[in-house]
């Protein structure tokens, strides 16, 4: 018979190709992340370095003894500014509660801006921001309780809205007033709450059961009495199981097997090994031309060059073996036995 | 009653309309009720299970393994029959295909063939026969089960039929029917004829040949009407599995076969060969046997887990066989002889000449050449032991005038029928 069922070699040989893939992919995966790993943060983030990042106003706002707090999941922000640098990200309700829970909060460009302009340098117009002056504005033009830099800054009570994010950059923070404007937004209070928003905070805060539309909650229904129906289907035998008698299984060696593992597990070595003395000895003694019960070993000793007294000893010596000895003396019974047959 | 597919397909399209007509209960329950209604009017429509009529023709008896044909009829006396049908045998049966479908017309039969191929010997029992008859919207079917006995008989596959040729051959040349005859082959002498060359010298009669004015020799030949009674020990040990050619079989199988390549070969050398089957009590009895009742008297018997009645089974022998015969025992060379056999012998063998055949075991053999770690070490030692045990045995029975034949499963029929044509070349029946 020849078994079916896959060996180690052939299972390794199988799947080999997957395997080489899978690391393959996974050490891209590995290098193209430690790579993209140095340029760390995007736009406005307080911690980039780079032309839009926003490490310089950020370094300026600690400077001048304002906490930065970088978060992508603003929760506490109780008597803290908020600088929310992507507003549309976020839930409508949420960012409503974000405002009237921070002492002061600036948006960059909201949903609802009228008109767009080109970012350049614009006079101030307000008392807002009479101190820092011209600075480089534009983005969306809004609607607010005090209106600057032609309506693209304003406020209505805590809330100040900014069409541009320009004045945060690295590139432009350091042209006209710039700096002193982000400063005088973003430092109102001695904590700033920077908010980057992450992908999560756009989702809805909806259920799955809310996406679907009411009729096929009773289309489910439905289903559930299709698989009812399918199920009595495929239930339903095509007559009974017939039954087979079947014999009895008995391996005739099994008695043979049970025996073996008797002499193992009572260490009989030395039984075991006068039985294959025996076993030996009758095998040889029609070889040999001697009588069944007979002592062949001066006949086996002229036929081969072995001492009488050697070959006696392995023959018949009663001297009791231990386990390793039983071994040794299979192979050398198996050793004489094939030397005088080659004789 | 039983569903089928549409039913369910139909419940799946009807979640299309429920979720885009009518998205409530009451859409629901309408369909539903739409459902009910289609399967009521199948099952009324559908042509009656009940009421048909069944039987049965074709083979009674197959050679395991080889394939046969079982024709079932339909007799439809109601209304025209759509449906399928399946016709339930045990796997062993080997029925290559028991689903088909049917078409049967009002008042009308059809005749459906189902082909088997008996994977294992004995009696192999059809059971139920199972319709399912489909209503003209295929939604519902009505279903029910008859009963139609029929019985296929899986003989003896007698893969040693394959050694009969070559044996046939030498039971010529015994027979005298060759010229290669030889002095001794048989004690009865036959006739006389001319000397012609390539006859042994041996064999020429000279007081005749000193009458007639060529050479003459004597021809001889074997006995003939001769009785063999073959006794088949079906008790515990022939349950014993041993590996063959063929895969794991039972002792009692190879014993089988060995019988039938035994009495093969007796019934063309014309001798009478008398079948018993024992276990501790008569299982199967063929007096004067044939091979095909041989065979059929052999095809159900199963080994039993009782122990081998020696004593019955010497009496039974007795009883039967009137005259001197040869007494072919197929059983197992175990310990158990000795007290159960051996003490009968004198009885029998004062009147019988008895042969032994045995199957071995080739995995003892194989377990005491097993050499290389301590468990192989004591499981060639434990196989020596049984090997001893039955070249003691063997002794033991020749002692008492008994021949023994202890061999391979693949090489004892052929081994017994060598010892057979031995037996009969030297007179000895």
């Amino acid at each position: 018979m020849t078994a079916v069922s896959p060996d180690a070699p052939r299972i390794w040989s199988a799947a080999r190709g997957p395997v080489l893939i899978g690391v393959i992919i996974l050490f891209a995966a590995i290098v193209i992340t430690l790579l993209r790993g140095s340029g760390e943060g995007g736009a406005l983030d307080p911690r980039s370095f780079r032309p839009e990042g926003s490490h310089a106003v950020a370094r300026l706002l600690e400077q001048n003894g304002v906490r930065v707090e970088l978060t992508d999941s603003a929760s506490a922000v109780d008597g803290a500014t908020l600088f929310v640098t992507q507003p549309n990200l976020i839930d409508p309700q949420r960012l409503e509660d974000l405002t009237r829970r921070a002492s002061a909060t600036v948006l960059l460009a909201p949903a609802g801006g009228r008109s767009r302009l080109e970012p350049e340098t614009r006079q101030p117009g307000c008392p807002l921001a009479d101190r820092a002056g011209p600075a480089t504005m534009g983005g969306f033009t809004y609607e607010g309780e005090q209106s600057c830099y032609d309506s693209t800054l304003v406020r209505t009570g805590t809330v100040t809205t900014i069409g541009y994010g320009g004045i945060f950059t690295n590139r432009d923070v350091d042209e006209e007033g710039n700096a002193a404007l982000a400063l005088s937004l973003l430092g109102q209070h001695e904590r700033l709450v920077w908010y980057v928003p992450s992908e999560a905070d756009r989702s809805q805060q909806k259920s799955l059961t809310g996406l679907i539309p009411d009729g096929w909650k009773y289309g489910a229904l439905q289903l559930g009495v299709a698989a009812v129906l399918i199920a009595l289907w495929r239930a339903r035998r095509l007559g009974r199981v017939v039954p087979e008698p079947l014999p009895v299984v008995v391996r005739a060696a099994e008695t043979v097997k049970g025996r073996a593992r008797l002499y193992r597990r009572s260490h009989a070595a030395s039984h075991a090994a006068s039985v294959l003395r025996q076993a030996t000895r009758d095998r040889l003694a029609p070889l040999l031309g001697v009588p069944q019960g007979d002592d062949p070993s001066e006949e086996i000793a002229r036929r081969t060059s072995r001492p009488v007294t050697s070959v006696r000893a392995l023959l018949y010596d009663k001297e009791p073996v231990d386990d390793r000895g039983l071994v040794a003396l299979a192979h050398s019974l198996d050793a004489l036995e094939n030397e005088v047959r080659k004789a | 009653m039983a569903l089928t597919g549409r039913a369910g397909l139909l419940a799946l399209i009807g979640v299309l309309v429920v979720g885009l007509v009518l998205p409530s209960w009451q859409g629901i329950l309408v369909l539903f009720g739409l459902l009910v209604l289609c399967v009521a009017v199948d099952l009324v429509l559908a042509a009656g299970v009940r009421r048909l009529t069944f039987s049965r023709a074709g083979a009674t008896a197959v050679r395991t393994g080889e394939p046969c044909v079982v024709q079932l009829t339909v007799h439809n006396p109601g209304r025209r029959l759509r449906g399928v049908l399946r016709d339930a045998w045990a796997p062993s049966a080997g029925v290559v295909a028991d689903r088909v479908a049917v078409d049967v017309p009002a008042g009308g039969s059809r005749v459906l063939s189902f082909e088997l191929r008996p994977v294992r010997r004995g009696d192999r029992v059809a059971d139920r026969v199972t319709v399912r008859s489909h209503g003209p919207l295929g939604i519902a079917a009505r279903q029910g089960s008859h009963v139609v006995p029929w019985t296929v008989r899986a003989l003896p596959p007698f893969h040693s039929r394959r050694h009969l040729p070559p044996l046939l051959e030498r039971l010529r040349e015994l027979d005298g029917r060759r010229a290669s005859l030889i002095r001794g082959a048989g004690t009865e002498f036959d006739s006389l004829r001319t000397y012609v060359i390539g006859d042994d010298v041996r064999s020429i009669d000279w007081r005749a040949s000193a009458r007639s004015s060529d050479v003459v020799v004597r021809t001889w030949r074997p006995e003939r009407d001769r009785q063999v009674t073959i006794v088949l020990d079906t008790a515990r040990t022939s349950a014993g599995r041993v590996e063959g050619a063929l895969g794991g079989l039972p002792r009692l199988d190879t014993a089988m076969d060995a019988a039938l390549l035994l009495s093969a070969l007796a019934s063309q050398a014309r001798d009478q060969v008398d079948f018993l089957a024992f276990s501790h009590q008569v299982r199967a009895s063929v007096p004067r046997a044939t091979l095909p009742v041989l065979v059929r008297a052999m095809a159900p018997l199963e080994a039993e887990l009782v122990e081998f009645d020696a004593r019955g089974a010497v009496a039974e022998v007795l009883r039967r066989a009137g005259r001197r015969s040869l007494v072919v025992l197929l059983t197992a060379l175990e310990p158990s002889i000795e007290h159960g056999l051996l003490p009968l012998l004198p009885a029998l063998a004062t009147r019988h000449h008895l042969l032994i055949a045995s199957v071995s075991d080739p995995a003892v053999h194989a377990m005491a050449a097993g050499r290389g770690d301590l468990e192989a070490v004591y499981a060639a030692a434990a196989a020596e032991r049984t090997l001893a045990e039955r070249r003691r045995l063997t002794a033991l029975l020749a002692r008492h005038g008994v021949d023994v034949v202890d061999a391979l499963p693949d090489d004892l029929p052929r081994a017994l029928a060598d010892r057979y044509l031995a037996l009969k070349a030297a007179g000895k029946l």
